[in-house]
């Protein structure tokens, strides 16, 4: 079973760990019938599409779930819904077919909205993020395994608008390569020339998966 | 900005910042203003500490569930918040309703340990709440405090307006509805305290006198108005079933220190361990029924979705059904493969099986408190436990698997002597023999034994209420005897605490009203979070007492007379002072006591008909 939940902004300081526990936690209580791993220390049979950072909301973050029998969606999203805190609750849940891909492995870009709370940090930005597109490379650090590694984001950035102090912005969103909003809010501070990076209040709207036709679509409704 | 927006901007910067955003599974948000009594649930220590404390999660529900009561919690934050929120004017504040300390109608302090007192300073002056109960205006907060350190009150007399001794369930709910009322209809703080004194267990300070001798103990403590009590008696539970047990406990997101269900089975214990307060303070033992309690284990799994259950008293190996409760509740939880904590070995070889069935056994170590070395000491402190116990026990957890023992001691133990100090080093030595005793190929690897030995504090109503607490000089002797003696047996590490905190715990845990001054000052000089080592400041504390004039010696090191007025004798704790002289004067002579249960010792419930099952 594949659910589409929600971490308010209440819960944006809990981490991924926290949120798969509390998600565990909730399964439990549901009543419904989870399956465990087997082995000497059974756990839930519980993914994530990916990962949201500890300091970020999500709108329709993705787990799946493996079932013992089957159960309709929507006794699924009513059990699971009375059994979630308010600030976690489900909005979709479909079954999903056995046979295909891992969740993870379909993520292809996320949908982001970033609220600046400096607004003239907004208005300099706005003004300049014409001239911060248009350029043919946009160096930023992102942090690996093995340290910090030079990447170029420019081809990883897909949309990035702005309205008032909210910047849109959809990334390449992959386990191989990815633009997290921590990396363009960098890029966007050196670009502008700002001494600090500003503060932002980072919501993930969307995971987006490619459909046949190469678009970007949301996750859920592949 | 309002305090909400500053507060979330303040979480951006500081660590753990769910410590303060609250929103937890199974916590309650009521409409502020529906409520006729607003009651802030304050523990003096940081979030983990207090989530994981069952007598809040008790009481938190138990008001809740009051359809006119409404109980948000309140943490002490940690430094970078505090000082966060002194630099931007925030409050402290609830975990619910957000909400400063200062717009609640009571304010309840828990007293869990006595190092945790400049946390109470701090978190009133953080709430805007006056720390001296005589500079509070009429519109403060009433500031109750209760815990088991209520049962000596005075070293926080200064600032708590009323203390709450004994079982707080339904004490707690007669005292909020006398400060409801008494709110509603305009009554003075005096009245509404004067009128708390009806409520059994409540203590108000400002209605008691002391007088001192010129050696500066106690000439009098006397009520300076009729509605006082001479003495304050405990609140006591009859029935554990018939009282208020959640059945859905607050979820923290982050891991707290017990991140599982803990099922209290029963409160007291018969052991009458000399050095242990807890087991006098909480008598008489009182067992909930095996099938309340698998009812509420059902419920609180179904609530919470933990995967651990533990059994929670001070002694659950003497709950009379234990190994049928586990049975049953294994049955019950198995589908859930909720995993039971176990709070001793003694278990029939059939139970010991269906628990290896379905738990996941994870051999961490075994913990034993064997408290003192010799059995002439074990005997002085009315600890029955033998070596053969013991040996036999490690000998049964080596073979079974095990290669972990954590081994608890106390230090300066009254009659204490050199023998038996030795003593611990010789135990230590004998529990490794035991290990390799067993053939290579048939244990586990990794043979580690942890010997840990606390300073021993002196507590109030105890037999050792009179006793001197050791100096730190014959501490640090001691502690290096004892370093130096298990240095020389393999496979030993040795862990001992430093001896000021213990020093300042003795002085409080004895403390009068005149150690009020010296708390007061050593927060003025910036003393708070004094259990977390890195924050304790001992030099700070020094200088508070040398400012004050209050001589830490005369609370820590001096031996008490029989008939000296102790601080706490205006708290009936259930058991007599003729009981605890008693029992000082066998331990003098290293006699033993038997547990309760094989017979009524006398300790003094015995004058409350039909409270105790195991008197009369």
């Amino acid at each position: 079973m594949m659910a589409v939940f929600e971490k308010s902004e209440r819960l944006r300081h809990i981490g991924h760990l926290d949120i798969q526990r509390a998600v565990q936690r909730a399964l439990r209580r549901s009543g419904l019938p989870v399956s465990y791993s087997k082995g000497f220390n059974p756990h839930i049979l519980l993914t994530f599409a990916s990962a949201l950072s500890t300091g970020a909301a999500g709108r329709n973050e993705i787990m799946e779930v493996q079932l013992e029998r089957e159960v309709s969606p929507e006794a699924f999203l009513s059990a699971m819904n009375a059994a979630m805190p308010p600030d976690m609750q489900l909005s979709c849940a479909k079954v999903l077919d056995d046979r295909r891909m891992a969740l993870m492995a379909q993520v292809s870009a996320a949908d982001y909205t970033l609220t600046l709370d400096d607004m003239s940090a907004a208005k300099i930005i706005e003004n300049q993020l014409n001239d911060f597109l248009a350029q043919e490379s946009i160096m930023a650090m992102r942090k690996t395994k093995s340290g910090m590694k030079e990447t170029d984001i420019r081809p990883l950035i897909h949309t990035l608008t702005m309205d008032g102090n909210k910047i849109h912005a959809v990334m390449t969103l992959t386990e191989r390569l990815a633009c997290k909003p921590n990396m363009l809010m960098d890029a966007l501070a050196a670009f502008t020339g700002m001494e600090a990076v500003p503060r932002v209040l980072t919501v993930r709207n969307r995971l987006l998966g490619c459909d046949e036709a190469g678009a970007l679509v949301p996750l859920e409704t592949l | 900005m309002t305090m909400h927006e500053k507060i979330e901007a303040m979480l951006e910067k500081v660590q753990k910042a769910p410590r303060y955003t609250g929103g937890e599974m199974n916590t309650t948000l009521k409409p502020w203003d529906e409520a006729a009594l607003h009651f802030a649930f304050c523990f003096p220590d940081t979030y983990e500490v207090a989530m994981s404390h069952l007598g809040m999660k008790i009481l938190y529900h138990g008001i809740n569930s009051q359809p006119d009561m409404l109980c948000e919690r309140v943490c002490m934050p940690w430094v970078d918040m505090m000082e966060l929120m002194q630099q931007e004017d925030v409050p402290l504040f609830s975990l619910e309703n957000r909400r400063a300390l200062n717009e609640f109608d009571v304010v309840g302090f828990t007293l869990q340990y006595e190092m945790s007192y400049t946390n109470i300073l701090a978190m009133l002056k953080l709430g805007g709440i006056a720390l001296k109960r005589e500079e509070r205006g009429e519109e403060a907060p009433i500031i109750v405090a209760g815990g088991p350190c209520a049962f000596n009150p005075e070293p926080l007399a200064d600032f708590i307006d009323a203390f709450m001794v004994g079982d707080g369930e339904e004490q707690i709910l007669e005292l909020n509805r006398i400060i409801r009322d008494g709110r509603k209809e305009g009554a003075s703080r005096l009245t509404i305290l004067k009128r708390l004194c009806g409520v059994q267990g409540v203590y108000v300070p400002a209605l008691y006198d002391v007088t001192y001798h010129a050696d500066g103990t106690i000439a009098s403590m006397k009520p300076n108005c009729p509605e006082a009590p001479e003495k304050v008696l405990k609140a006591i539970i009859k029935d554990l079933d018939e009282t208020y047990y959640p059945t859905e406990i607050p979820v923290p997101y982050t891991e707290i220190i017990h991140d599982r269900i803990m099922l209290e089975i029963m409160r007291g214990c018969t052991r009458g361990c000399r050095f242990c307060q807890a087991g006098m303070l909480y008598r008489p033992v009182r067992e909930r029924s095996l099938e309340r309690l698998v009812d509420l284990a059902v419920s609180l799994e179904n609530a919470t979705g933990y995967e651990d259950i533990s059994l929670s008293s001070l002694s659950s190996g003497d709950y009379t059904c234990l190994a049928e409760l586990i049975r049953e509740l294994i049955r019950r939880l198995k589908e859930k493969r909720v995993s039971i904590s176990l709070p001793s070995l003694r278990l029939d070889s059939v139970l010991k099986e269906s628990l290896e069935e379905t738990q996941k056994e994870r051999k961490t170590s075994l913990t034993f408190a064997p408290e003192a070395g010799t059995q002439r000491l074990r005997d002085v402190i009315n600890k029955g436990v033998t070596e053969e116990d013991l040996i036999e026990k490690v000998r049964d957890a080596f073979a079974g698997g095990w290669s972990s023992v954590k081994l608890y001691f106390m230090m300066g133990l009254p009659t204490e002597t050199y023998e038996d100090l030795d003593g611990i080093a010789d135990l230590a030595r004998k529990v490794t023999a035991e290990y390799f005793a067993i053939p290579k190929a048939q244990r586990a690897k990794g043979l580690r034994v942890t010997c840990s030995a606390s300073v021993f504090v002196p507590k109030p109503f105890t037999p050792f209420q009179w006793e001197p607490q050791d100096t730190q000089e014959i501490v640090k002797e001691k502690q290096k005897h004892l370093r130096d003696k298990l240095r020389e047996v393999k496979g030993v590490n040795f862990n001992y605490h430093e001896s000021d905190l213990s020093y300042l715990e003795a002085c409080f845990a004895r403390g009068d009203r005149r150690m009020g001054k010296v708390l007061l000052r050593a927060f003025e000089k910036g003393c708070m979070l004094d259990s977390w080592g890195e924050h304790f400041k001992y030099e700070a504390w020094r200088e508070a007492f040398e400012e004050t004039g209050i001589d830490p010696a005369f609370y820590a090191f001096r031996r008490r007379e029989k008939d000296e007025i102790m601080p706490w004798d205006v708290i009936d704790c259930g058991v007599t002072k003729e009981f605890l002289w008693r029992e000082k004067e066998k331990a003098d002579r290293a006699a033993t006591t038997k547990d309760c249960r094989k017979g009524c010792n006398g300790c003094g419930l015995q004058r409350f008909k039909g409270v105790c099952k195991f008197c009369g």
